[in-house]
């Protein structure tokens, strides 16, 4: 500075403008460049649940081995901050590549937005090669437009302690008066039959797309794509027959989250444990063996002349239109459903595959495959991915609100349905935009 | 402030060279100025930045957000809908009640055991080991203290096992299910964490009291409640006020804890206001109505500080 008094002290003038240039160069680099690029061959798959950290590793392993591409797992370990990230980003340059997500209206939610790539041509090929269960199709459609890919194949089914049920002369029940009866003995032999839950949130809706779905499987599409009413007579007679359960007194205490739950059954204090076939490493963790000392039924149908049926839970594979390694997520996309790869990820996450050419990950879900099959189960999509995401973010509460006071059935389905004529509104006429 | 600020035009000419009271911005002792009343405005624009940036922008930008309907990707202005709404709205109503219900139960709680702990231990002689115990946890996170509250507070927890050791079984209670068993717990677990500060305030406090003052007081008699009463606590005035101020602002920002615990639920019964927020504007994406809840909150905030702050601050700065 001229006049200064230390001019010594002072950088000289080019030196000082160096530094500038270099600290807005360093700050612009931050601000602007790709935070989430990964290096060349390598592509991040960003997901909610920590757990899946180790399967997506082992499946990014084996992809690189078969298509030269590996997948590097990201977690962002809390549902909600995982969304909201989504959300946000999904239409800058700073939006994850890959996403983990759900598949059904939640899927669809943002494919509307446009800021997913579509996957129809990856489906197809799959779908040609054997390498995708077909039926899974609709759930991961949007507008005829395939916009993810099924990473897992989760079967929703009760879990139970083998060595329980052969001390009490139990066999899996086939038929809804035998699971009644399955019920009723745990309950005389002093052991809480059912695990319910609203720990957590979500698990509030088991029960319910248990129960309507195998009293009138018809119904609980019709509801869940809002062509049928709340207040109709059967979305009543369901929780009618939850609130017997809970008279009953058949249920856990609602605070039981499912970890515990899981180490109950295990340890033959719990006799079954309504759940999607990801929490078996829930059951492992407290001991239990699947096909040993842990294993599980499809709940029977309640109505035995409507179709059978079991509830399926799938997670997409999305890839990001602004995502900076776009082209990489798309061919490690089409590299997904590879035997090899589903494989990996199904055997290490120890749920089953939606790819038939892939092996059981255990005795556990090979048997419930075979069921499926042998009792030509028709599939339904989960209670949380079918609906607009809104609509069902809000009647878990109140489904949660009932199993706390099962007298409320009546009010609680009137509150659902105002709810949902608001909510599909919306949809519709975000649709028709 | 005020003391600083009088004093130049209090004295006499003759007194400045001794006492060289001046502000920032007034004549050095050479005459010469240091510039014009524009000179500040260079150091203060990083702060002023910061500011606006931070706070005021996003502010002004959710004022402006709450006259929308708006899911994220689409908006349509509704006016002042989303504020009808919040009329309403069941959840907000009993949002604002649990609100209310942690503030209320943070004044009671925190403060007044920290008082009491305070008072009871400065003088005792392993006082500073008990004060020391009752601070730790204040070391812990909100996050891992939620966590370790949750193997207390469910049906199967510490709490209830404890009850039912004892032969208190009509007392086990389901926590954390029912309305308001579980904003109150979980004011009983923020309690627990938040009480260990206030203890150390209120003891530095009354390390402030002269003796003197103690002693003429027992002179006269006092002793006991009396000499709390008349003596002690309105020496602390100055330390209550912080106390207060603080537990006031915590309790209305109340949300890791119930976040981890409850997550609001079960169906949406242990909300507070901060919560309603996030979930209608994060979960839910009514971004204009969350916006519209964030506004309230900030008013209640804004109001009650200033309320408070203005009742109690002239009369501890005479203090």
């Amino acid at each position: 500075m001229p006049g200064s008094r230390h001019p010594s002290l002072s950088p000289p003038p080019m030196a000082r403008r160096s530094l500038l240039i270099a600290a807005t160069a360093g700050v612009l680099a931050t601000a602007c460049g790709s935070a989430m690029s990964q290096p060349a061959g390598k592509v991040a798959l960003h997901g909610d649940n920590a757990d899946w950290r180790e399967p997506l590793a082992e499946a990014g392993r084996a992809m690189r081995s078969a298509a030269g591409i590996e997948l590097v797992p990201e977690v962002i370990p809390s549902l909600e901050s995982f969304e909201q990230v989504v959300k946000s980003s999904l239409r800058t340059r700073k939006t994850p590549d890959m996403l983990k997500y759900w598949s059904g209206y939640r899927l669809q939610d943002l494919a509307r937005t446009g800021g997913i790539e579509e996957l129809t041509d990856a489906w197809e090929e799959a779908e040609s090669a054997g390498w995708v269960d077909p039926s899974l199709r609709t759930a991961f459609t949007y507008r005829d437009r395939v916009y993810g890919l099924p990473m897992n194949l989760t079967y929703w089914v009760f879990f139970y302690n083998t060595e329980v049920f052969a001390e009490l002369g139990l066999t899996p029940p086939t038929t809804w008066d035998e699971f009644l009866n399955a019920c009723a003995t745990f309950k005389a032999a002093g052991i809480t039959p059912l695990h319910a839950t609203t720990d957590g949130r979500w698990p509030a809706f088991i029960w319910f797309m248990e129960v309507l779905s195998r009293q009138d499987p018809d119904f609980y599409l019709g509801l869940m794509n809002g062509r049928e009413d709340y207040t109709d007579p059967r979305a009543e007679r369901a929780l009618t027959t939850i609130a017997e359960f809970a008279e009953n007194d058949w249920f856990t205490e609602l605070d039981t989250n499912h970890t515990d739950a899981a180490a109950s059954v295990v340890h033959g204090t719990l006799g079954m444990m309504p759940g999607g076939t990801f929490m078996t490493a829930n059951l492992m963790t407290a001991g239990g063996e699947p096909g040993g000392n842990i294993d599980a039924f499809v709940l029977p149908m309640a109505n035995p002349d409507a179709a059978p049926c079991m509830i399926f839970e799938s997670s997409a594979l999305v890839c990001t239109v602004k995502g900076p390694d776009r082209a990489e997520a798309l061919e490690a996309a089409a590299a997904w459903l590879r035997p090899e790869v589903a494989g990996a990820f199904s055997s290490t996450l120890q749920d089953g595959s939606p790819n038939p050419r892939v092996a059981a990950a255990n005795p556990m879900v090979e048997g419930i495959v075979r069921t499926a099959r042998e009792r030509e189960l028709t599939m339904l999509n989960r209670f949380w991915e079918l609906g607009p995401p809104e609509l069902v973010e809000a009647t878990v509460d109140d489904l949660a609100g009932f199993l706390l006071n099962p007298s409320s059935a009546r009010s609680t389905l009137a509150t659902m349905q105002e709810r949902a004529e608001d909510a599909w509104q919306v949809w519709r006429e975000a649709e028709q935009s | 402030m005020s003391q600083t600020l009088r004093a130049p035009r209090a004295s006499a000419p003759g007194r400045r060279s001794r006492v060289p009271l001046r502000s920032a911005n007034s004549p050095s002792s050479h005459g010469r100025s240091l510039g014009g009343p524009l000179t500040a405005v260079p150091w203060l624009l990083p702060a002023l930045a910061l500011v606006g940036v931070l706070l005021v922008y996003p502010f002004l930008r959710s004022v402006y957000g709450s006259l929308f309907e708006d899911n994220g990707f689409e908006r349509s202005f509704v006016g002042l809908d989303n504020y009808a709404r919040l009329a309403d709205d069941p959840i907000f109503s009993r949002s604002l009640l649990n609100t209310l219900m942690w503030v209320v139960g943070t004044l009671l709680l925190p403060v007044l055991l920290g008082l009491l702990i305070a008072v009871a231990t400065y003088r005792m002689r392993l006082g500073g080991v008990v004060q020391l115990l009752v601070v730790l946890p204040y070391a812990i996170s909100g996050a891992a203290t939620a966590v370790l509250w949750n193997f207390m507070l469910t049906s199967d927890g510490a709490v209830n096992q404890v009850l039912r050791a004892v032969g208190l079984d009509s007392l086990a209670h389901p926590w954390l299910l029912e309305w308001p068993h579980n904003t109150i717990a979980m004011i009983v677990a923020s309690t627990w964490q938040g009480t260990g500060l206030n203890v150390v305030l209120f003891a530095i406090g009354l390390r402030a009291i002269p003796r003197e003052t103690l002693e003429a007081a027992a002179l006269d008699g006092a002793s006991g409640w009396r000499l709390f009463r008349h003596i002690t606590f309105p020496q602390l005035r100055a330390v209550t006020v912080v106390v207060v101020g603080m537990a006031i602002v915590n309790s209305l920002k109340a949300f890791d804890m119930i976040w981890i615990l409850t997550k609001g639920g079960p169906s949406r019964s242990s909300e507070t206001l901060a919560l309603t927020m996030y979930r209608e504007t994060f979960r839910l994406f009514h971004v204009g109505y969350g916006s519209a809840i964030a506004l309230v909150l900030t008013v209640i905030v804004i109001a009650s500080a200033w309320l408070y702050l203005r009742r109690q601050m002239p009369t501890s700065a005479r203090d």
